[in-house]
C-alpha cells in the first residue's frame, strides 16, 4: 500500500477512517504493515464533516485496491502544447480558478508552489533597463495552466538571457515596453517572490523545446489565457458554456485522446470492483484466443470432411472443403498437409511440395507434412530426372534428405542421380572430344555465305524490326560476328540468371547444387569450346535436323507447363554464350534422332506425324489432340499435334529438355540473339519460341503451326495438289506465322495471307520446298553468322519460311521480291554447292562422336519401341495419322522421296552417319544421352562465355 | 433485502451452474419467491440453460413476435404473489450480475469504455420499460453489446460476443462448434437487437459522462500541484468509479455531469486531495447546476453497487 497516499488520505478524513479502515483492512497484511506507522500520526477531521460515513466505508472496504501501488500505473502523457493549441484535440478550458474566484493571495501562494523552473511563463515588458528587462506575468504557456494576470507578478529577464542576434547592438534595442515575451522560467525564489526568465531555449523543460522564445504577437497568445478573458469580459459566460463552445469537445474521438493523455488503459480498464479486476481476466477468454481457437477447431472439422470426401474419391469437394478450411484458418496444418497430399495425388507436386513447406513452417514437427513433403519430393525429383533436370532433382532429394536423412528412397535417387550426372559428364566430353576433329573445310566459304545472310537479315530487320536492341545487335553481329552473339546473349543469360534466382524460391538449395555442378564441369567446357571455336562447322544437318528443334520447343513448352519453373530455370540458366558450339553438338543429336525416326515414317512426314501422335498420347496432350481432331483442316491437326507433341514432351523429357535446350540455342543464335534476348526481356512479340518462354501455352500455338508447316511442306510433296494446297497453306501460314512472330505481326494476317498464297504457290512450294530445304541445310551447315549447325539447321528453317514470305511479298513490293529473290537465291546458291562440298564433309565428322557404332539411316521399328521408352508413347498414336499422311501423300509421292531423299539425298553421304548418331543417341545410348548432350551444351554455352567474357 | 437461496444459486464461485442459471433462469430466479430460485438453479444444470435452442429461439421468437408478448407469458404468474420490494431488489440484482456480464465481454472483446458505456445504458433504457420476466436479459445484453458496437463505431462480430458469453455461461468450456445452435444463437441476438431498436424508438446514442469527466479532470488537475497529480491516481479512480456506476440503473437517472462531477469528487476524496477554494467550489463551477445534495445522491447510488457486488457474486 502506498503509505504516503494513505496518509495524506488520513489526513484528510481523520481518525474514523483510520478506524474504519482497521475494522475493513484487517485481513490485509499489506495495510497491517503500515497501520503502526500511521496510528501515530493523530489525524483531525479537515474534510467535509457529516455524510461521510458511507465514504469512508467506501474507501476502507476499497483501501487495498485504492492505494495499491499498481493501481497507479497510468503513465500520464506530455503536454503536447504545440499540437493542441493548433488542432485543439480536446476543449482548452480556461483554468478553473478564474470561474471559482479563489482568492488574490491563495492563488498568488498556488503559483509560486506550483510554478517551476523549465515552465513557460508569456509577460509585458513594462519596464527596460540596462541589465535586462521586467516583465509583468500575463499567463503560463506551458507546464501550469493558471490564471495570473491579475497576480501582479514581476519576472526580471536579464540581458544574458537573451539571446544575442550576433550584431553588436544591444540586444535589449529590440525590445520595447508593451512588447509580448515567452520566456522560459530560469529560477524561482519561492520566499522572496522572485522570478527570472530566460529567452533562450535552454532554459525550458526539454517537453517544451519546441516553444519559441522571444517576442510573441497577441494572437499567439495560450487559449486558455484568451479564453479566460472572454470569461472575464462576460459574467454570463460559464464553464459548461465554454466548453460546448469549443471544437474540442465535440471532436469524436476526445475521449480516447483524453483518455490517452491521462495514461489510463481502455483495454485493461480500471475497476473497483472486486470481480472486474484484470487479474481475473484469463487471456483466453478473449474474443481474439477465442475466435482462433474456434477457427482451428472449424478448420478442423472442414478438413475431416475433406478428407472423408476425398476417401470417397470425390477430389474436386475435398479440394473445396481443404480450401474452405484454409479460408477459415489460415496455415491450419491439418488443411495444408491435407490439401498437399490431395495436390500430389492429382500429381501437381510442386502445389504439393509449396503446401507440405508452408504446413512445415508453421508446424516444423508435424509428423505427416514432413513424410509427405520427403516423399513428394522424390516423387517430383523423379519427374525431373525424367526430364533431364538432374541438378534440380538433385536438388529436391538433398531436401528430402535434409528432412529425413535416413529416407531410403531418397538416398538411392540421390545415388543414382549423382551417378547419371557423373556419366553424362564422362560421355558429353567423349562426344566433344569428337567433335573437335571435325571437318575443317569450308571456312571461308562459310563465312561468306554468313555474312550474306547477315546483310540480308539486317535489312529484314531493319524494314520490319522497331526494337533498336535487337536491330543494334544485328548489326552489330553483322560486323562483328564473332563477338557480338557472344556479348549480347551473355547478357541475356545474366539477366535471366536473375530471374532465375528470384523465381528459384520454390525450390530450396537445388540452385546451389546446380551451381556448384556447373562449375565442377566449367573448365572442361571451356576447354572444349575453346578448340570447338577454330573448327569448322560441320555440314548442315538434314533438314529434318529442324523438326527436333521444333519438338524441343515443344519440349520447352511442356516443360514450362507443368514443372515451369525449374525447366523455365534451368534452361535460362543453361542458355548458351555461344550457341553455335552447343548447337553444332545439338545438330548432331537432333538430325539423328531425326533420321532415327524418318525410316520409320518412310518419309519426313511419317516422322512428323508420328511424334506427334505418339507424343499426344500422353496426357491432356493426347485427349486434346483427338477430340480436335475431328476439325477438317489439316493444319489445325498439324498443330493440334505439334501441341499434343509439345505436352507429350512432359513426359518425354529428356530427349524433349535436349532439345529445347537445343532449340534455344537453336534459336538465340539464329534470331541474331536481338531475339534470344527479347525473349529474356519479356517481350512476347517477335519470336514464338522466344515468347515461348513466357508463354507457353503461345508458345505451344506457334509451334504448332511451325510444325504443321513443316509438316504440310513435307506431306505437300507427295500430295494432290489440293491437298497440297492446304497443306501448303498451312505451311505457309506456319511460315507466316514464323514471320509475323518475327515481326511482331499478328499471326492472322499471317494467315489470311498465306492462305491466297498458299493455293497458288503450293506448286511452287512443293518446289520450292526440296530447295528450301537443301537450301536450309546448307545454310544450316554454313551460315556464317556464327551459328551453330544445329541453329543452322533451325536458321534454315526459319529461313525458309523468311523465303516464303519474301516470295510472299514478291508481289506487293518489287523491290523486296527481288531482294528476296537473290536472297533465295544466294541461298540457294550455296547449299549446292556447298553441300556437296562441306555436307559430306561435316555431317560425317559430326556422326561418329554420337555413336559410330550405329548403322546408317537407323531401322525404323526397332526404333519404335525405343522411343516409346525415351520419350514416353510417342508411336502410340501414330498409325491414324501416317494413315492420313499417307493418303495424302499417295498422289505426291514422288516428291516427297525426291524432297526428303534429296534432302536426305543431299545429306545422303552425310546423313547415314548422322542418324546413326542420332539413333545411337537414341537407342544404343542410355536414355539419358540426349540429356547428356544438352548438358553438353549448357557445358559449351558457359564454357563458351567464360573466355569470351 | 437479499434473498438467501438466489445467493446460493448465484452466490458461489463464478462456476458455470451458477452463470448458466442465471442465464437461462433469469426471470425465473429473480421474479419468484424464495423458493423458486432453486428452480432457476435446476435449470441451470440443463443443456437449455446457457440459452440452447429451445429456450432461446422461444424467446427470440417471442421478441420479434413484438409487443405482443408483453402480456406477461403464462407461466410467471405464480411469482406475481411476492412483495414489491422483494422484486426491486431480485431486478435490481439480476441488473447488475447482466451489467457485470456486459462489462467483462465488454473487456473480453476489447470493447473501449464509451461503447460498454453505451451497452449498459441501452439495456438498463430498454428494462426501464419493458418487465425483466419478458425478456431474456442475456440475451438482451448480448444484442445490447452488438448494437452499441455499431452505435460507437466499435464494429463488433456477433461471433465474437457468442464466444465471448458462451464462454462467460460455460467457463473453461470449448469454443461453440459453426452448428445450427449457433446460427439459431446468431439470429436472436440479431432479432433481439431489431426488438431494442424498437423499444428504443431507435433512440440509441446517448451523452456520456466520460467526456465530461476528462475535461474535468484536465481542468482540476490545472488546480493541483503537478508533483502531488502524478502521485495520487485521482484519473484511473475517477475513470473506475464511472465505469462501474455502469452496473446500475443511476446511469441514466442522473445527469452525465453530475456524474463526471460525482465520480470525480469521490475520487478526489478519497485520496485527500485538497482543492483550493474559492468563493464557488470546483465542482459548482464545473457544472451550473449540480449541488452537493445532487453530488451525493451520485455517489450514494454508486456506493450502493459496490456493496451490490458483495451480495450478488
Amino acid at each position: 500500500m502506498d503509505r504516503d497516499l494513505l496518509r495524506q488520505c488520513l489526513t484528510h478524513h481523520g481518525e474514523s477512517l483510520f478506524n474504519t479502515l482497521q475494522c475493513e483492512q484487517t485481513e490485509n497484511p499489506d495495510f497491517q504493515a503500515v497501520a503502526s506507522d500511521l496510528a501515530k500520526a493523530t489525524y483531525e477531521r479537515r474534510g467535509p464533516g457529516e455524510g461521510c460515513s458511507l465514504v469512508e466505508q467506501f474507501i476502507a472496504r476499497k483501501a487495498d485496491i485504492l492505494f495499491c501501488p499498481t493501481w497507479r500505473n497510468a503513465v500520464p502523457r506530455e503536454d503536447e502544447l504545440e499540437d493542441e493549441e493548433a488542432t485543439e484535440p480536446y476543449a482548452i478550458m480556461p483554468p478553473a480558478e478564474l470561474f471559482m474566484e479563489v482568492p488574490f493571495e491563495e492563488r498568488r501562494a498556488m503559483l509560486y508552489r506550483d510554478l517551476e523552473r523549465g515552465d513557460a511563463v508569456v509577460g509585458r515588458i513594462n519596464n527596460i533597463r540596462e541589465y535586462g528587462f521586467f516583465l509583468t506575468l500575463l499567463c503560463a504557456a506551458g507546464g501550469l495552466r493558471r490564471d495570473i494576470e491579475d497576480l501582479e507578478l514581476s519576472a526580471l529577464c536579464h540581458i544574458k538571457e537573451i539571446p544575442s542576434t550576433g550584431s553588436h547592438d544591444d540586444p535589449l534595442s529590440y525590445y520595447q515596453i508593451g512588447d509580448l515575451i515567452r520566456g522560459g522560467v530560469k529560477d524561482l525564489d519561492r520566499y522572496q517572490e522572485k522570478i527570472t526568465v530566460s529567452l533562450l531555449p535552454a532554459s525550458l523543460c526539454p517537453r517544451f523545446a519546441h516553444i519559441k522564445l522571444g517576442v510573441v504577437a497577441r494572437e499567439e497568445l495560450p487559449k486558455h489565457y484568451s479564453r479566460g478573458l472572454r470569461v472575464a469580459n462576460d459574467t454570463r459566460e460559464t464553464y459548461e458554456r465554454i466548453l460546448r463552445s469549443c471544437h474540442g469537445y465535440h471532436n469524436p474521438s476526445v475521449v480516447e485522446y483524453l483518455l490517452g493523455r491521462a495514461g489510463v488503459s481502455d483495454h485493461r480498464p480500471p475497476s473497483l470492483m472486486r470481480g472486474l479486476q484484470s487479474k481475473h481476466f484469463h487471456e483466453e477468454d478473449f474474443a481474439t484466443v477465442i475466435r482462433k481457437k474456434q477457427s482451428a477447431s472449424w478448420a478442423l472439422k472442414c478438413v475431416r470432411s475433406g478428407v472423408d470426401l476425398f476417401k470417397h474419391g470425390r477430389h474436386v469437394e475435398a479440394m473445396n472443403e481443404y480450401n474452405k478450411a484454409l479460408e477459415i484458418d489460415t496455415n491450419n496444418v491439418e488443411a495444408l498437409v491435407a490439401r498437399g497430399a490431395l495436390y500430389a495425388n492429382k500429381g501437381g507436386m510442386m502445389k504439393a511440395i509449396s503446401d507440405f513447406e508452408l504446413g512445415l513452417e508453421t508446424c516444423p514437427d508435424h509428423r505427416n507434412a514432413k513424410k509427405y513433403l520427403c516423399q513428394t519430393l522424390v516423387e517430383r525429383g523423379k519427374q525431373l530426372q525424367g526430364q533431364e533436370k538432374f541438378v534440380t532433382a538433385e536438388g529436391l532429394y538433398r531436401r528430402a534428405l535434409s528432412l529425413d536423412d535416413s529416407y531410403p528412397e531418397a538416398q538411392a535417387a540421390l545415388r543414382r542421380i549423382t551417378d547419371t550426372i557423373q556419366k553424362s559428364i564422362r560421355l558429353r566430353e567423349e562426344a566433344t572430344a569428337k567433335e573437335t576433329e571435325k571437318a575443317k573445310s569450308g571456312k571461308t566459304s562459310a563465312q561468306k555465305l554468313r555474312k550474306i545472310l547477315k546483310d540480308e537479315k539486317r535489312m529484314k530487320k531493319k524494314r520490319k524490326r522497331s526494337s533498336s536492341s535487337s536491330s543494334s545487335s544485328s548489326s552489330s553481329s553483322s560486323e562483328r560476328p564473332s563477338l557480338s552473339p557472344t556479348s549480347t546473349t551473355s547478357s541475356s543469360r545474366r539477366r535471366s540468371k536473375k530471374r532465375r534466382r528470384k523465381r528459384g524460391g520454390s525450390e530450396r538449395g537445388s540452385p546451389r547444387h546446380r551451381r556448384r555442378s556447373s562449375k565442377d564441369d566449367g573448365s572442361g567446357r571451356r576447354k572444349r569450346s575453346e578448340e570447338e571455336e577454330e573448327e569448322e562447322y560441320p555440314a548442315p544437318p538434314n533438314t529434318s535436323a529442324s523438326f527436333l528443334y521444333r519438338q524441343g520447343f515443344l519440349g520447352l513448352g511442356a516443360g514450362r507447363g507443368e514443372g515451369g519453373e525449374e525447366g523455365g530455370e534451368e534452361d535460362e540458366e543453361e542458355v548458351v554464350v555461344d550457341d553455335r558450339r552447343i548447337s553444332q553438338l545439338y545438330s548432331l543429336s537432333a538430325a539423328s534422332e531425326d533420321e532415327g525416326s524418318e525410316p520409320l515414317g518412310g518419309d519426313g512426314e511419317g516422322r512428323e506425324g508420328r511424334r506427334g501422335r505418339s507424343f499426344s498420347s500422353h496426357g491432356k496432350g493426347g485427349r486434346r489432340r483427338r477430340s480436335r481432331r475431328g476439325s477438317s483442316s489439316e493444319s489445325s491437326a498439324a498443330r493440334e499435334q505439334g501441341k499434343a507433341r509439345r505436352r507429350s514432351g512432359e513426359g518425354r523429357g529428356r530427349s524433349s529438355e535436349g532439345r529445347r535446350r537445343s532449340s534455344e540455342e537453336g534459336r538465340s543464335s539464329e534470331e541474331g540473339r536481338g531475339r534470344g534476348r527479347s525473349r529474356e526481356e519479356g517481350r512476347s512479340s517477335e519470336d514464338g519460341r522466344g515468347r515461348s518462354r513466357e508463354d507457353g501455352r503461345r508458345r505451344s500455338r506457334e509451334e504448332g503451326r511451325r510444325r504443321s508447316r513443316e509438316e504440310g511442306r513435307r506431306r505437300s510433296r507427295g500430295r494432290s495438289s489440293e491437298e497440297g494446297r492446304s497443306r501448303g497453306r498451312s505451311r505457309e501460314e506456319g511460315r507466316s506465322r514464323g514471320r509475323s512472330s518475327e515481326e511482331g505481326r499478328s499471326s492472322e494476317e499471317g494467315r489470311g495471307r498465306s492462305s491466297e498464297e498458299g493455293r497458288g504457290r503450293s506448286r511452287e512450294e512443293g518446289r520450292g520446298r526440296s530447295r528450301e530445304e537443301g537450301k536450309r541445310r546448307s545454310r544450316g551447315r554454313s551460315s556464317e553468322e556464327g551459328r551453330s549447325r544445329g541453329s543452322s539447321r533451325e536458321d534454315g528453317r526459319r529461313r525458309s519460311t523468311d523465303e516464303g514470305r519474301r516470295r510472299r511479298k514478291a508481289s506487293p513490293s518489287s523491290l523486296e521480291s527481288q531482294r528476296s529473290r537473290k536472297s533465295t537465291v544466294a541461298a540457294e546458291q550455296p547449299p549446292a554447292c556447298r553441300r556437296s562440298s562441306s555436307g559430306s564433309l561435316g555431317q560425317p565428322a559430326a556422326a561418329p562422336p554420337l555413336v559410330p557404332a550405329a548403322p546408317p539411316l537407323a531401322p525404323p521399328p526397332p526404333a519404335a519401341p525405343r522411343r516409346t521408352s525415351l520419350e514416353g508413347g510417342r508411336s502410340q498414336s501414330r498409325p491414324g495419322k501416317g494413315a492420313e499422311l499417307r493418303g495424302g501423300e499417295g498422289p505426291r509421292a514422288p516428291p516427297p522421296s525426291t524432297s526428303t531423299s534429296s534432302s536426305n539425298g543431299q545429306g545422303g553421304v552425310a546423313r547415314p552417319p548422322q542418324p546413326a548418331g542420332g539413333g545411337a543417341g537414341k537407342k544404343g545410348l542410355p536414355a539419358n544421352l540426349m540429356d547428356i548432350f544438352n548438358k553438353i551444351a549448357k557445358f559449351e554455352k558457359e564454357k563458351g562465355a567464360g573466355p569470351r567474357k | 433485502m437479499e434473498d438467501p437461496s438466489s445467493r446460493t444459486a448465484h452466490g458461489g464461485p463464478p462456476g458455470q451452474a451458477a452463470r448458466g442459471g442465471s442465464y437461462s433462469g433469469g426471470p425465473a430466479a429473480h421474479g419468484g419467491p424464495p423458493g423458486q430460485a432453486a428452480r432457476g438453479g435446476s435449470h441451470s444444470g440443463g443443456p437449455a440453460a446457457h440459452g440452447g435452442p429451445p429456450g432461446q429461439a422461444a424467446r427470440g421468437g417471442s421478441h420479434s413476435g413484438g409487443p405482443a408478448a408483453h402480456g406477461g407469458p403464462p407461466g410467471q404468474a405464480a411469482r406475481g404473489v411476492s412483495d414489491s420490494e422483494t422484486d426491486v431488489t431480485r431486478e435490481i440484482k439480476t441488473h447488475f450480475r447482466v451489467c457485470r456480464f456486459i462489462m467483462e465481454s465488454g473487456v473480453k472483446l476489447g470493447m473501449r469504455s464509451v461503447p460498454v458505456a453505451t451497452a449498459c445504458e441501452l439495456y438498463h433504457r430498454f428494462f426501464e420499460c419493458v418487465s425483466l420476466r419478458v425478456y431474456e436479459p442475456y440475451l438482451v445484453a448480448m444484442s445490447c453489446v452488438y448494437l452499441a458496437g455499431k452505435v460507437e463505431e466499435q464494429h463488433l462480430r456477433t461471433r465474437d460476443i457468442l464466444n465471448v458469453s458462451h464462454r462467460y455461461f460455460h467457463s473453461g468450456s470449448a469454443p461453440l462448434e459453426c452448428d445450427r445452435e449457433f446460427w439459431e444463437l446468431r439470429d436472436s441476438v440479431v432479432q433481439c437487437e431489431l426488438l431494442i431498436l424498437r423499444q428504443l424508438d431507435f433512440h440509441v446514442s446517448f451523452r456520456h459522462p466520460h467526456k465530461y469527466l476528462l475535461h474535468y479532470l484536465t481542468s482540476v488537475k490545472a488546480l493541483v500541484n503537478r508533483h502531488a497529480w502524478t502521485r495520487t491516481p485521482v484519473a484511473e479512480t475517477a475513470w473506475a468509479l464511472l465505469r462501474d456506476c455502469y452496473h446500475g440503473v443511476m446511469c441514466i437517472h442522473h445527469a452525465p455531469q453530475h456524474i463526471a462531477i460525482a465520480t470525480l469528487y469521490l475520487a478526489l476524496n478519497s485520496y485527500g486531495v485538497e482543492m483550493p477554494v474559492g468563493e464557488r467550489e470546483w465542482w459548482q463551477v464545473l457544472c451550473e447546476d449540480v449541488t452537493k445534495e445532487g453530488i451525493n445522491a451520485v455517489i450514494s447510488d454508486l456506493l450502493q453497487l459496490y456493496d451490490m457486488e458483495a451480495k450478488c457474486v
